[in-house]
């Protein structure tokens, strides 16, 4: 049983650019798209796509030529 | 949020802490005039502390020359602090001062005036080296703006041009025309930003889109005088407002700087002010940049505003600018035989009439209420009624914005969540997704568009236009992208759903890695950090490769978050064990899913990156052995050797090398049934028998 006030032992990542969708259908959506694709790194769970380091203005365009409108968070 | 308007102070402290410090002594003793020798930096805060002291700045203006006088009085007037000095010098040649560099020299020298850059250059030691180093048509110097207002009381030499009374009722213009067309720029910027050359011009495209915008290139419903490329002027003129600020090589739309919150009289001050910035652009010609990066439009527009100070017809402010301005009859286009009356009826009648510094009357112009308020210090003209209920929302999502209740701050907030349509006495807007998008995105929320279309509203907005703007901001919650996030790994998904429950972090996106709702830190008090990567930075080696090949245990310190995304690729996940490494497992799917996308030099460049070495061999049969011809089965004659080196030899001997068919191990060797009885001859002779197979 965990402690409940210990500290939790945890790793940091740092400058992460990443792509969070409503459900995964919409994820699979954006990964059909070929351009958009060769700008994501990987995939880190269903609605989750890490974007490649500085390729975020490029995954942006792309997602507005598709006709979305994402909300942007941190830039 | 915009920049804070600088500290004027601080800005002269600066400039004059460039100085080399012989330069500042004969500077300072100019303006403090200090008693005895102080060191350079009570000189720097003692001349920064007597521009703030009125008394001691009249007395320093009243002894200048008149040249000098007049050039203070000049910046003073024109509200903006930073000028060319070429521009300066072309004022002065105007009011028949034809002293070159002298004055400014002289200002300079009496701490009045400050040089600007160039950027990265040393001490200032000699200001006849710095304005030949600045360059002569670049350079540019600035006046602490409450020294330049003391100076505005002196007497230009202007003459009064006015020959009559005007004939009818004087007739002002709201000014609400320019920043309504500056709003319009803005966000025609912030669609698409205006890209600049290497040598700050307008690319042809863009120039065609402020030249075919149908709201920026509209001419005013009641246009007085035609006006060329008025969409070229609005962009610059917003860009020099601040409205729009260089970045990276273009003109980028920036928050609306704090003059937009209030009332009309403080913005119209700061469009007067950014004015004289705008170079390249001329009433008659329109978007006219040059080589020298100088145009007689700033000086001249502001001498033509200051000799309408009494009732003036444009003609004879353009004849007495073509006998005197040293610049302005040669940039006029050589069709126009009318000595300038063209392009001074367009000034006045299509810039600074609809700003609301003149009034009209017939023919003949004058400085309005709010001109000598501006220019000249007189009382401040009465605030315009307000009428805070002047929108009508339209059940098509058309924005009717009737003029009269519009105020800076209407407008600005319109310009950021609607699109504008028409500039008119009743302006239209309309409501759009791509606007409501950029809004949203600009910081406002929805409840907040909603607020401000019921606030200054006649009506409520309509049901089915605020379910399109639900529908609309909706859609921009089905993606979020996070520029720069910080996640938060747990070593098991137990540990995640405590950081959960203790509000550590507010998203899960994977069933052990979390983050707080903004992407930002999470509070690192209840947090006992095992690592720290950064996403940015190369892939580490985070992985062992088992004995058998195929048994994959994560570094997990050492583990970034690439991998967590690519390893999914290649092999499958073991479970954990309780405190137990993370593990993978290399199986014939998983490496032949990830064979579908990579090549094999692919996925071994991925191993020598994560584990130090190309894929396994184990790996390699997992992947490739269905693919290679099929392995035989057979029987074969084994003559075994006592030792490597006798197996060496007979590999080696003549007699019996080429009775061999293949070496199947250190010792054994394969021997055709009908050589058998040859190799045993052979090395009978040398005395070794071979023992026959039982």
């Amino acid at each position: 049983m965990t402690n409940p006030t210990a500290r939790l032992p945890a790793k940091l990542h740092r400058r992460v650019c990443l792509v969070l969708t409503e459900d995964a259908v919409l994820a699979e959506e954006l990964l059909a798209r070929k351009k958009l694709a060769t700008e994501v790194a990987g995939r880190l769970s269903d609605k989750v796509l890490l974007v490649r380091p500085g390729r975020l203005d490029a995954v942006l365009d792309e997602l507005r030529k598709m006709g979305h409108t994402p909300q942007v968070v941190g830039k | 949020m915009p920049e804070a308007e600088p500290d004027w102070s601080d800005r002269c402290r600066e400039a004059l802490s460039r100085y080399a410090e012989p330069l500042l002594r004969t500077v300072a003793d100019k303006l403090v005039r200090p008693r005895t020798k102080l060191p350079a930096e009570d000189l720097l805060d003692k001349s920064a502390a007597t521009l703030g002291n009125v008394p001691v700045i009249d007395r320093r203006i009243k002894e200048l020359p008149p040249a000098e006088r007049k050039l203070l009085a000049l910046v003073g007037l024109s509200r903006q602090p930073r000028w060319k000095v070429a521009h300066l010098l072309s004022l002065l040649a105007a009011l028949d001062h034809h002293d070159g560099f002298a004055p400014v020299q002289s200002l300079l020298e009496n701490g009045l005036l400050f040089p600007e850059g160039p950027e990265g250059a040393g001490a200032i030691a000699d200001f006849t080296a710095w304005y030949g180093a600045a360059g002569t048509n670049t350079a540019v110097v600035f006046a602490h703006p409450g020294v330049a207002a003391r100076a505005r009381g002196e007497d230009l030499g202007l003459p009064n041009l006015s020959d009559r009374p005007p004939d009818a009722t004087p007739r002002t213009a709201d000014g609400l025309e320019w920043p309504l067309r500056l709003a319009a720029a803005w966000q025609l910027a912030n669609v698409e930003p205006v890209r600049l050359t290497q040598g700050n011009a307008l690319f042809k495209r863009d120039l065609q889109r402020l030249q075919t915008d149908g709201v920026l290139s509209a001419a005013p419903t009641d246009q007085l005088a035609p006006l060329a490329d008025p969409g070229v002027l609005a962009l610059l003129w917003s860009a020099t407002a601040g409205l729009l600020a260089p970045n990276d090589g273009a003109l980028a739309a920036r928050a609306f700087p704090s003059e937009w919150d209030g009332p009309p009289l403080p913005l119209l001050a700061a469009l007067f002010a950014a004015l004289p910035l705008v170079d390249a652009w001329d009433p008659l010609s329109g978007y006219a940049p040059s080589e020298s990066g100088l145009s007689p439009t700033p000086t001249a527009g502001l001498l033509a505003v200051l000799l309408a100070r009494d009732w003036v017809a444009p003609d004879e402010v353009a004849a007495w600018l073509w006998s005197h301005h040293p610049s302005w009859a040669s940039a006029l286009p050589p069709e126009t035989p009318d000595k300038g009356a063209a392009w001074a009826k367009a000034y006045l009648l299509g810039v600074a009439f609809p700003l609301g510094l003149l009034e009209l009357s017939g023919d003949f112009v004058r400085l309005s209420a709010l001109g000598r308020h501006l220019l000249f210090g007189e009382k401040e003209p009465p605030a315009p009624p307000t009428f805070p209920q002047t929108l009508m929302v339209q059940p098509n999502a058309e924005i009717l914005a009737y003029r009269q209740g519009l105020t800076p701050g209407i407008v600005a907030a319109l310009s950021r969540f609607a699109r504008w349509k028409g500039i008119g006495a009743a302006c239209t807007l309309e409501l759009t997704a791509e606007q409501t998008y950029r809004g949203l995105e600009s910081g406002l929320t929805l409840p907040m568009i909603v607020q401000t279309l019921n606030r200054h509203g006649t009506r409520p907005v309509p049901a089915g236009v605020a379910d399109l703007l639900q529908r609309w901001a909706s859609k921009r919650e089905r993606i979020t992208a996070f520029a720069s996030a910080v996640l938060v790994e747990f070593p098991t998904a137990a540990e995640l759903d405590a950081a959960v429950a203790r509000g550590i972090v507010a998203l899960r996106l994977t069933d052990r890695i979390g983050m707080t709702a903004d992407g930002r830190e999470p509070s690192l008090s209840q947090l006992r950090l095992i690592g720290n990567r950064d996403y940015e930075g190369r892939p580490q080696r985070c992985l062992a490769v088992g004995e058998d090949g195929v048994t994959l245990t994560v570094d997990t310190p050492q583990s970034d978050l690439l991998l967590e995304a690519e390893i999914g690729h290649f092999a499958e996940p073991v479970p954990i064990e309780p405190n137990g490494a993370r593990k993978f497992r290399l199986t014939a799917q998983s490496l032949r899913r990830a064979a579908e996308s990579r090549a094999l030099s692919d996925i071994d460049r991925w191993f020598e990156e994560r584990s130090g070495a190309s894929l396994s061999p184990a790996g390699r049969l997992l992947l490739l052995g269905s693919q290679m011809p099929a392995p035989r089965a057979e029987r074969l004659l084994v003559v075994k050797l006592a030792t490597t080196d006798l197996a060496d030899g007979v590999m080696q001997w003549p007699a019996t090398r080429d009775l061999i068919a293949e070496r199947v191990g250190p010792l054994a060797l394969v021997v055709s049934e009908e050589n058998l009885a040859a190799l045993t001859a052979a090395l009978a002779d040398i005395g070794v028998s071979v023992a026959s197979p039982s």
